[in-house]
């Protein structure tokens, strides 16, 4: 172990250092784990986050970390990299028990992260992000020269395309991303954490770290890849390890498992996620209509440029696009929450560009917002309140000014069972439910209106695959009925999965709408990246 | 919570050595045969070589004739230029039962009738004025004030004397203050050689430093060979007359120690007379109403000549001249508007 | 009348006056400037200054050689930077405010050193006026560049050296790194308080040695509150600079320059009214701040202290 560390140490200045063992797989032994993870146990007040969970990751081995949201899995790699110190277990690397107490040591001992949000710093270059914090051949004067110079030499090696004179803020957050994997790489990591990396690229961008994790194995990296993604994580991995509720489920390698059979490990029970392909699709007239609609972001910058969409009744249209290309203001917009620059909204073909929010909800329009804790309900309110706070003056909850107590219990009781969240009584407050649960709480008041037309703001982020389950087959009975959805979401399985149109918003313009059944995941990829793929 | 407290408690700290050892009072009840008390509130501090200081000095040398502290006790609050400040500081004292607050800045004349007329059995003294509230009815306040324009033309009388190339610079705090000196300054330098040329110039501060000792610089480089300024930015200046071998000549107080080989003469302000007058007063139960000035005649004001360096006799003597013209009325540099340091 | 203004003499005169007059503000606010990077904001520059200003002035008072009196001002001013590191670093507690009670601090025990330990207003002989040989010949900007105290020429030999520092070594990438994203800088081992010491102490030094080239260069003399304040005016430049030693050297000369102008307009009695004419710096200094207001240079973790998250 002491020579192991030692020799990291040596490769702790400027210069490109290999994984640790030697570059090429011939140097060592492919099965061989390069580091494990023995009885982690790690407390959060009120949380068991790991539960005695085991965990290996071999040479060569892309290993991915499967569980819902919560499972622990970012808590895991966290005690890995020193961000967490475990109460129980034992970490080994190359057999040897090892102690990290802090991302400083993690790295001395070869083990690289890329965290979800992105450590780098904006003002810098590249170069000087990866130069940060590592000794300098010329001490104290940087050598930046160096430096660039070993990274336009990994950048060859494993395909990761970066200017290493570009300042950070002017990169797109997918050559962020490899402006970490460079970092991770450049100090001589062996093994590479990746917490959910997908989450937040187009369809192109995940292809190309796909290619790069190629090479890194082919290298002899280990690789650990978080992800919640049934689908990725069946197509690039070796080994899944799945965590639920802190504790280990199971390790299986890739090349036995379905996506059924993960989804029921993940979630402890039978999941559908595929919408039935050969539904008939019964559209009727159209419910909502925007037309050339114009608005302005907090800034103040143009966030809409004239945006023209229609939803039919029993019809789910999608919205597809990169987070930040005036989605947000769309459903502010519709949802009338966001005054509009220009243009003009129509309802059942009544003109409500000029109606209040209290108004259009009134007239059968929903909304459920992206920022579900802070826009979609009042966190100190109890769950009943929450679901009667837009209609708490109607007839039915109130007396004159007095609300109907009795009533309320009653219908918030019939919600809670029918849209099953779990919360201990109506009379807790909103703030302790899950994620998930309040998603529930809050689908469960928009839709027990019946409404005409729902607008839907990213309504499965960050929550786990039983809800979202659960959030899909709701929208899809409410379509059934007649309701005209508009669908705004970052994550285009669930648009192919979902919707029957599918538009795609790019710097606040329409690119394109698109029948479901026409489209791929690739031409849609393209099309958030603002690229019209006929016209390339 | 408990870092929060630490915080505040090493800030606090901080703070306290901020305004530690600016104070000397102590609240002890004003029993017969003990000290008569008395308490000065001033906007710069009693090392300013200029208008602080001299009142400052001139209560020590009461002090000293009526037999050191047992017999006067000093208060002082220095750095009071927010009147805001110097009007709490001087309620503290009323309150506190000292026998005479003395307010040593023209700013604070509000402050000293507000308090006075809650206070009428203190006796107060506000400087520079020559009004004492009576026509409001206040009857327990003093003023005071120098005739600056006197020293003003003797050193203007010097200057002229002085100069070789006719050029005299003159650095002024605020416009309109120190008005008196530099109007009386003028007048002397003209009644000499009525050629000569005075460039006047102003900081716009009283306390800029940095800003007078510049000041120096430009009037010497646009030739001046004669220099003189008031208030206590002033050190500033003498530094670089001294660098530069260049005469000034002083005001207010004792400038000497600053540029032993430059300064000439200093016009001092003692009010050493003033305040033995007032304290007599007070005794006898006449807590105000009088309104002291400081002339060459009464011996309020002082020229002083630098023993150390060599001065040719006739400047002397026209200096003399000079004074004893003012004394006697055969001059009159006064174009006398009132309120004026 | 305003001819006079435009002479050759004058105006050499007027630059003369303005490079010497930024001497002061170049120090401390190139000190201030190191803090600001690393993200912490201080204010208490004036009283780091009225320290080195006493220190500096007192030693040379006592008889000993001016290089001492400059080195003790910035063993002082390490030790304000010191303090002001731990107060507002290791005690997290809020920097505006800490800053404040620095400068009261500093004002208050300057004060006080200075009753006790001297008593009045005296003089020294400070650096005196050191003319570079053959470069002061040059006509016109030999006198305004080359004809200066060695405290001048040492001021302005900071701007480049600053800049250096900051932008081509180790330490200065960590200083920016820091200013910017203290979590980032935290994962790669960078330390992220010990980074933040070192800017306090280099600000302190620099700051004190701003005081002494007052106390025992420009003036030669020490006054309480001598600084009128010079101090926080520099804090000021560091943002009208937009935390480039370059603009920090515009701003200090600029600001300077227009000081300069001023007393040269009264000193030739052109008939400009002195309230407008004392006013012109600080009219200028708020115009050009609200034109160079929004920066994205600014350091975006200014001011906030840095706790690692578990
Ligand atoms: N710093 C923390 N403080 C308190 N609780 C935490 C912290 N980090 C994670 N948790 C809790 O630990 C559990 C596991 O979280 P995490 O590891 O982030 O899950 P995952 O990455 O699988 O979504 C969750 O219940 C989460 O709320
Ligand atoms: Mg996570």
């Amino acid at each position: 172990m002491l020579t192991g560390r030692r020799r990291i140490e040596d490769q702790f200045v400027y210069g490109i250092a290999r994984p640790t063992g030697g570059h090429r797989a011939v140097n060592f032994r492919l099965n061989a784990p390069y580091v494990q993870m023995y009885g982690i146990v790690k407390r959060f007040p009120g949380v068991l986050a790991c539960d005695h969970v085991d965990f290996d990751v071999r040479r060569g081995e892309l290993h991915a970390l499967l569980g819902e949201n919560g499972a622990g899995k970012s808590t895991l790699m966290r005690i890995l990299y020193g961000l967490y110190q475990p109460e129980e277990g034992r970490i080994l690397r190359d057999g040897a028990e090892v102690t990290i107490h802090s991302p400083t040591d993690a790295i001395r001992q070869g083990i690289g992260m890329i965290h979800q949000h992105f450590m780098l710093v904006d003002t810098l270059t590249v170069t000087e992000n990866v130069a940060l914090g590592l000794k300098s051949s010329r001490e104290p004067l940087l050598d930046l020269d160096r430096v660039e110079a070993g990274i336009r030499e990994l950048s060859e090696a494993y395909g990761l395309q970066i200017d290493p004179r570009a300042p950070v803020w002017t990169l797109s957050v997918g050559e962020r991303q490899r402006v970490e994997i460079m970092k991770a790489l450049y100090r001589g990591a062996a093994m590479l954490i990746l917490d959910e990396p997908t989450a937040v690229l187009t369809p192109q961008e995940v292809e190309e770290l796909f290619v790069t994790l190629g090479y890194m194995k082919e290298n002899g990296y280990s690789l650990v890849l978080i992800s919640h993604k049934l689908q990725e994580i069946l197509s690039i991995s070796d080994r899944i390890t799945v965590l639920r509720s802190g504790r280990l489920v199971g390790t299986v390698p890739t090349k036995d498992m379905t996506r059924q059979e993960l989804a029921r490990m993940m979630v402890g029970r039978d999941v559908m996620l595929e919408r039935d392909r050969d539904d008939e699709i019964d559209v009727g007239e159209v419910r909502l209509r925007l037309e050339d609609v114009k608005a302005v972001d907090v800034t103040g910058q143009p966030a809409l440029r004239g945006v023209s969409l229609s939803v039919q009744a029993g019809e789910i249209l999608g919205v597809a696009g990169i987070s930040g290309n005036g989605q947000r203001e769309l459903a502010e917009v519709i949802a009338g929450l966001r005054p509009m620059t220009g243009g003009s909204v129509e309802m059942d073909g009544t003109p409500i560009t000029d109606w209040s929010t209290a108004r259009r909800t009134e007239a059968g329009l929903a909304y459920i917002p992206e920022e579900r804790m802070h826009d979609g309900i009042v966190r100190d309110f109890a769950v009943s309140e929450n679901l009667v706070l837009q209609e708490h003056t109607s007839d039915k909850f109130s007396h004159g000014i007095f609300l109907a107590f009795d009533y309320i219990a009653r219908y918030s009781r019939q919600l809670v069972q029918d849209f099953y969240i779990k919360t201990p009584d109506i009379r807790t407050m909103t703030r302790n439910l899950s994620g998930g649960n309040i998603q529930r709480l809050i689908l469960a008041r928009e839709l027990s209106r019946r409404p005409k037309v729902l607008v839907a703001a990213q309504p499965t982020r960050g929550i786990d695959i039983g809800a979202i389950e659960y959030i899909y087959q709701q929208l899809l009975e409410q379509r059934d009925t007649g309701m005209a959805t508009l669908l705004i979401s970052e994550d285009l399985d669930e648009l192919l999965a979902l919707c029957d149109r599918i538009a795609v918003i790019y710097e606040g313009q329409i690119m394109d709408v698109l029948e479901r059944d026409k489209t791929s995941a690739e031409e849609l990829g393209l099309l958030m990246a603002g690229v019209h793929p006929e016209r390339q | 919570m408990l870092r929060q407290i630490r915080i505040s408690m090493l800030i606090f700290l901080l703070l306290l050595a901020a305004c530690g050892g600016s104070d000397e009072d102590d609240g002890a009840a004003n029993a017969e045969g003990a000290p008569f008390r008395v308490a000065i509130v001033m906007p710069s501090s009693t090392t300013d070589i200029a208008w602080s200081q001299s009142m400052y000095d001139s209560l020590t040398t009461v002090q000293s004739e009526m037999g050191g502290e047992d017999a006067l006790k000093i208060a002082f609050s220095e750095g009071m230029f927010r009147v805001t400040d110097a009007s709490a500081a001087i309620r503290d004292y009323a309150a506190e039962g000292y026998d005479l607050v003395i307010a040593h800045g023209a700013q604070y004349g509000n402050s000293v009738f507000e308090v006075a007329s809650d206070f009428t059995e203190t006796s107060f003294a506000w400087g520079t004025s020559s009004d004492t509230g009576a026509d409001r009815g206040i009857e327990n306040v003093f003023a005071y004030g120098a005739v600056a324009n006197e020293g003003g033309y003797v050193n203007g009388v010097v200057a002229a004397m002085l100069s070789t190339n006719d050029v005299i610079g003159v650095i002024g705090p605020v416009a309109g203050d120190a008005k008196l000196y530099i109007d009386g300054f003028v007048r002397g330098v003209t009644d000499v050689k009525p050629d000569a040329q005075v460039n006047v110039s102003y900081t716009g501060s009283f306390s800029d430093t940095t800003l007078a000792a510049e000041a120096a610089h430009v009037h010497i480089q646009a030739g001046a060979d004669v220099l003189t300024g008031s208030a206590q930015q002033v050190v500033g200046a003498i530094g670089v007359a001294n660098e530069n071998g260049v005469a000034w000549l002083g005001t207010q107080s004792d400038q000497i120690s600053l540029g032993p080989n430059v300064v000439v003469t200093n016009q001092i302000y003692n009010w050493a007379n003033v305040i033995s007058d007032m304290i007599a007063k007070i005794e006898t139960g006449e807590l105000g109403g009088t309104a002291y000035k400081l002339t060459f005649e009464n011996d309020g004001l002082r020229l002083e000549f630098n023993e150390n360096i060599e001065i040719a006799d006739e400047v002397k003597e026209a200096a003399r001249a000079a004074i004893e013209d003012i004394k006697s009325g055969v001059v009159d540099p006064v174009l006398l508007e009132e309120d004026d340091e | 009348m305003f001819d006079e203004l435009f002479t050759i003499s004058t105006l050499v005169g007027i630059l003369h006056s303005c490079v010497r007059l930024a001497t002061p503000y170049l120090f401390a606010s190139l000190g201030e400037t190191f803090g600001q990077r690393s993200g912490v904001l201080n204010l208490g520059v004036d009283g780091i200054m009225l320290m080195g200003a006493f220190f500096a002035f007192y030693v040379v008072f006592e008889g000993h050689n001016l290089w001492v009196g400059l080195l003790a001002a910035i063993a002082v001013g390490i030790l304000m930077g010191l303090l002001k590191a731990f107060v507002s670093v290791t005690m997290q507690s809020l920097q505006g405010i800490s800053g404040i009670g620095l400068y009261l601090f500093g004002l208050g025990l300057s004060s006080l050193l200075f009753k006790t330990l001297i008593g009045s207003v005296e003089g020294v002989s400070g650096f005196r006026q050191l003319a570079i040989p053959f470069l002061s010949d040059i006509p016109g900007i030999g006198h305004i560049l080359f004809n200066h105290n060695a405290l001048v020429y040492l001021a302005y030999l900071m701007v480049p050296v600053s800049w250096f520092v900051i932008n081509r070594t180790t330490l200065g990438l960590k200083i920016r790194a820091v200013g910017h994203n203290p979590e980032a800088a935290d994962t790669l081992g960078v330390s992220v308080n010990g980074v933040r010491y070192t800017t306090m102490m280099i600000g302190g030094a620099l700051a004190a040695v701003a005081g002494a080239s007052l106390s025992i260069g420009l003036q030669n003399v020490f006054q309480e509150n001598m600084t009128n304040g010079l101090g926080f005016i520099a804090v000021a430049l560091v943002y009208f600079g937009s935390w480039r030693t370059v603009g920090v050297l515009g701003g200090s000369l600029l600001f300077s320059l227009v000081n300069a102008l001023q007393l040269w307009v009264q000193a030739l009695a052109i008939p400009v009214p002195s309230e407008i004419a004392v006013m012109m710096p600080y009219i200028m200094t708020i115009v050009v701040l609200a034109f160079t207001a929004r920066q994205i240079q600014k350091p975006a973790a200014l001011a906030r202290s840095y706790e690692r998250g578990e």
